[in-house]
């Protein structure tokens, strides 16, 4: 190849062909500025009349069904109102068209401010759950307002309002706290979520995938044409651990008064049973719940948004003394044979303390003193065993930690001890304390599932896991608590028994807990009666101030005696008596179970207050089992 | 050779100007990613421009006269390619012109426009006239139209038809003689009406519909006319990224691919638009001026090659949004969506860097 060529002819060529570049540039030119300048206005105004609404298709979420496959959360259609942003040209007319509807200006602001990231062609939802004249309403002003379009979704349905609201929780809109967090970087603003209860667990199992429709309307807002669709995809139906009619029972009892119940099967950790009073209707949340309704519910010093099977903190009172029987054999400090005199009281450390029968219940053993919940023996036996090592057995049967049930927000109780007092008041333990705390009263508190779950400890010896979730591939909950896998070496079977002899005997022997009989059932429990303020308080107040402040009635037990199938919890808050009003709820729950588990004949429940069912639901027929019935495989 | 002098001879601009092409069109197809049917878009295009680097610097480290020299063999290379893809190749959108490569769909019809060009580029360097004879332009239209039609049997027509300038413009440079342009244009007239005869319904549909788009609103017309109102609705500075309307709500097809001109024109408006047509008209003169500074005629005639190559791309892809050109299904150099178009620019890229680094006789 040459070293040099002569090129000028080609470079004098390709010259040309730059002319010839820039020549067909400036067409170009010439016509991006005749489309984007002199025509803008022409094609700004198609632009409009290209009218898409992306119309969100929410997918249903999956039914909950209870363990015999009744439906208890359902889904309905609702009709919503559905603002598109792009479209509204005019906002003050859309705030008073809505006024009509009665939408206040100030709410309608507010979910315009938390939809401000979204883009604007996406539908907002202003109202959900509309009446038929609601409907007929919009309907009949849609020419004037083309940006409002009313939209068939899916609405939960909590079919008996607040039976085991808290259990199931609720649904809402996901909140901008949540939507920064990491686990929900796939959540979009205005996404429906679980935010409560099982719905709030297994969120990510009963959430189906949203689809949406891309409809191209006219300039009124008709369809002309359908674009593309993605169809929603239904969330997969659950089946819970829930007894219907045992949880029915349990908030018929429970009533008006504060209180809670729970109960589950102590072999393999089912919860048949949870019921916290006062509850709530989660049917409020399904639709975006008004701020009046809410600012009620949390302000309401009754607390009906606290799970108080996991979150409230009793003093057990004597059902403790179950778990200081345990602690004594299992220590070696007493012999189910020793006996204690009670003569209605005793002196410890320079304080004469009472027992709760004045002329004292004469010599007592073991079961015994469990069957009469003799305070004197327990006393005594908190006198021996000291504090350190009722809180080793304390905890050793799960208290002072969470139960690990498939529910978020569990307190922890306290179980005191020496080095716990010396760390949050400074004071050293005073050995008059441990003499309260052996019958369950000062500072030890418990949640009723804990006392429940030691109590199931005690009926088969080995503590199971808690659940709500039927199937246990999904479950979902804290770290199980160590003291479960401890307690199967540490209890020995010939302590337990003696203590479960005592629970026999204090339901079936007309003990304190004789309410609570089933006959053939052999039920075995113990009562409490918590004071709710010390004694030391109580006696500065008056006999009124004092009336305030009943003492809570607590009931635990299981049932049968051997081979224990389920355990009930009953706590009423100012109930004033175990045996009379915490004893005969459980001895419902009890009867009912055995009735179901036997067949006898049952009769209609009563379903009075609150806890009618949904009036929707009552309009709708029976919803119908989803395909394939995955929710009703036992 | 020290750094800074490879640097003075590697044209710094002419690159620059290709990044910057290369950064609107990934920011581009972000935004049409944000839409799910193209919602792996993005970071496959962020690998294919990697790979496009690497090609690129492949080709631009390899003295253009050695690829010259070579040019026969990589042709012969090619022609086999292509018909080993029409026996065994796999069927996309109805073109059997794809290799799958690693579980990405290639296209060797789009590289092996890189390697005609070297052939075309070999053959007339060799010539000393100053015009092309008769044989000389016949063999030249054979060197080119042996891949045109296997890429036509493909099935790949909008690719076929790219080797049409490549062909024209070298030949033009390479001196082709006004009765030869005359007699081209009078045959073309000629085979106009024969031409029709042979094109399918909806070929016939797309030519017509460029004159007139309300021809057929919902059909081909369409494409044209929702591209139209993109850049058109999209004011001085755009709706900004991912907010564009006839972008994002699917009303423009193909968005990240052959309409992404009308994308950038929505979402970041005239100035966006006339920055993109800036800085290809920018590279364009920028490999023009290379070419005037080549050493010897095989520089020139490959600059020409590519120069055409890319021109004739932008102008049919942006003259297609803009509703000038026919809806031929071709893509934006360095902007548009897709693997096999990214790695033949980038290798021509990587030649006309090649050409001015190589510019000095030493």
């Amino acid at each position: 190849m040459p070293i040099f060529q002569d090129n000028r002819k080609l470079v004098s060529r390709v010259r040309g062909l730059r002319t010839c570049f820039v020549l067909i540039f400036l067409v170009l030119f010439a016509k991006l500025w005749y489309i984007a300048v002199l025509k803008a206005d022409h094609y700004r105004q198609l632009a409009k009349q290209n009218q898409v609404r992306i119309i969100p298709m929410l997918a249903p979420r999956g039914l909950l069904f209870d363990r015999g496959g009744q439906v208890l959360v359902d889904n309905v259609e609702s009709s919503n109102l559905v603002l598109f942003r792009d479209k509204a040209n005019d906002l003050e007319k859309v705030f008073e068209f809505l006024r009509g509807l009665n939408v206040p200006e100030e709410y309608l602001q507010e979910r315009l401010h938390a939809a401000r990231t979204r883009p604007k062609y996406q539908a907002l939802t202003i109202k959900e759950n509309l009446s038929l004249e609601e409907i007929s309403y919009v309907l009949a002003h849609q020419n004037e307002h083309p940006e409002l379009t009313i939209v068939e979704e899916p609405r939960r349905l909590y079919r008996y309002g607040q039976l085991a609201a808290h259990a199931l929780g609720y649904i809402g809109e996901i909140s901008e706290k949540q939507l920064k967090q990491a686990d929900f970087a796939d959540y979009r603003q205005g996404d429906i979520i679980g935010k409560y209860g099982v719905e709030r667990t297994y969120d990510r199992n009963l959430a189906g995938t949203d689809g949406q429709r891309r409809l191209l309307v006219n300039s009124i807002g008709r369809t002309i044409e359908e674009l593309h669709s993605v169809d929603a995809i239904h969330g997969n139906p659950q089946t819970l651990t829930l007894d219907l009619d045992l949880q029915l029972i349990a908030e018929t009892e429970l009533g008006e008064t504060p209180g809670a119940v729970v109960a589950f099967d102590p072999v393999h950790g089912d919860v048949f049973v949870m019921s916290s009073h006062p509850a709530f209707d989660p049917n409020m949340f399904a639709t975006r719940i008004n701020r009046t309704d809410w600012a009620k519910l949390s302000s309401d010093p009754n607390h009906p948004l606290q799970n108080r099977v996991i979150q409230a903190q009793f003093s057990p009172g004597s059902t403790f003394k179950v778990i200081m029987a345990i602690a004594g054999l299992e220590s070696g400090v007493i012999d189910p044979n020793d006996t204690v005199y009670c003569r209605g009281g005793a002196n410890f450390y320079g304080h004469y303390f009472h027992c709760h029968k004045e002329q004292g219940h004469g010599t007592v053993n073991l079961s015994d003193a469990i069957r009469q919940s003799c305070n004197v023996y327990f006393y005594t036996l908190g006198q021996k065993l000291g504090i350190d090592n009722i809180e080793r057995y304390s905890k050793l049967l799960g208290l002072g930690q969470v139960s690990g049930i498939d529910l978020a927000g569990e307190a922890l109780g306290l179980v005191p001890s020496e080095a716990w007092k010396r760390k949050t008041t400074g004071q050293k333990w005073y050995a008059g304390e441990t003499i309260s705390v052996a019958i369950g009263q000062g500072a030890t508190t418990v949640t009723p599932i804990q006392l429940a779950r030691a109590i199931g400890i005690i009926a088969t010896g080995h503590g199971a896991p808690l659940h709500l979730i039927k199937d246990q591939k999904l479950f979902r909950g804290p770290a199980m608590a160590v003291a479960a896998s401890e307690s199967d070496q540490l209890l020995r079977l010939e302590n337990l028994q003696a203590v479960r002899n005592g629970m026999w005997r204090v339901v079936n022997e007309y003990g304190t807990g004789r309410s609570a009989l089933v006959q053939g059932f052999e039920v075995c429990g113990k009562t409490g009666t918590a004071q709710t303020i010390g004694n030391a308080a109580k006696a500065k107040l008056s006999k009124e101030e004092a009336a305030k402040h009943p003492d809570n009635a607590l009931f635990v037990g299981f049932a049968p005696r051997d081979n224990p199938e389920i355990v009930v919890c009953v706590i009423v808050q100012g109930g004033r008596s175990g045996g009379g009003v915490a004893a005969p709820i459980a001895g419902k729950i009890f009867q009912k179970y055995f009735d179901k588990k036997y067949g006898r004949p049952q009769g209609p429940e009563k379903i009075t207050g609150p806890l009618q069912v949904a009036s929707h639901a009552a309009e709708l027929p029976p919803s119908a089992p989803p395909q394939g019935q995955p929710g009703i495989r036992q | 050779m020290s750094v800074t002098r490879i640097l003075s001879r590697f044209d710094l601009l002419l690159f620059a100007g290709s990044m910057a092409l290369a950064f609107l069109g990934i920011l581009g197809v972000y935004s049409a990613s944000l839409q799910s049917p193209a919602s792996s878009a993005f970071s496959r295009q962020l690998i294919w421009t990697a790979l496009g680097l690497f090609i690129c610097f492949i080709v631009f480290s390899i003295d253009y006269h050695h690829l010259v020299d070579y040019a026969f063999h990589l042709y012969v290379l090619s022609i086999g390619l292509l018909v080993g893809i029409l026996l065994f190749g796999k069927t996309i959108n109805g073109s059997k012109s794809w290799l799958t490569i690693g579980g990405q769909n290639f296209q060797p019809s789009e590289v092996v426009k890189v390697i005609v060009i070297l052939a075309l580029t070999r053959y007339l360097s060799n010539l000393s006239e100053d015009y092309l004879k008769r044989q000389h332009f016949i063999a030249l239209v054979v060197i080119a139209m042996i891949p045109v039609c296997l890429v036509v049997l493909q099935g790949d027509l909008g690719t076929a038809l790219m080797y049409f300038p490549i062909l024209g413009g070298m030949m033009l440079i390479g001196g082709l003689k006004f009765r030869f342009v005359a007699a081209v244009m009078a045959l073309g007239l000629a085979m106009a009406p024969a031409g029709w005869l042979v094109l399918e319904d909806y070929q016939k549909q797309r030519i017509l519909v460029t004159f007139d788009p309300d021809l057929d609103p919902k059909g081909y017309g369409y494409q044209t006319r929702q591209s139209q109102i993109a850049i058109g609705s999209g004011g001085l500075l755009g709706t900004g990224l991912g907010n564009g309307l006839q972008s994002q709500l699917g009303f423009v097809p193909e968005i990240h691919t052959d309409f992404i001109f009308a994308l950038l024109a929505e979402e970041t408006g005239l100035l966006g638009a006339c920055l993109v047509l800036m800085l290809y008209l920018f590279v364009l003169s920028r490999m023009i001026r290379i070419g005037e500074q080549a050493r010897d005629r095989s520089g020139i005639l490959i600059i020409t090659g590519i120069a055409s190559l890319i021109f004739f791309h932008v102008v049919i892809n942006v003259g297609m949004a803009l509703g000038i050109t026919p809806a031929i299904g071709i893509p934006l150099p360095l902007l548009s969506y897709g693997g096999s178009s990214a790695l033949s620019t980038y290798a021509a890229l990587g030649l006309a860097l090649n050409v001015h680094y190589h510019r000095f006789v030493y």
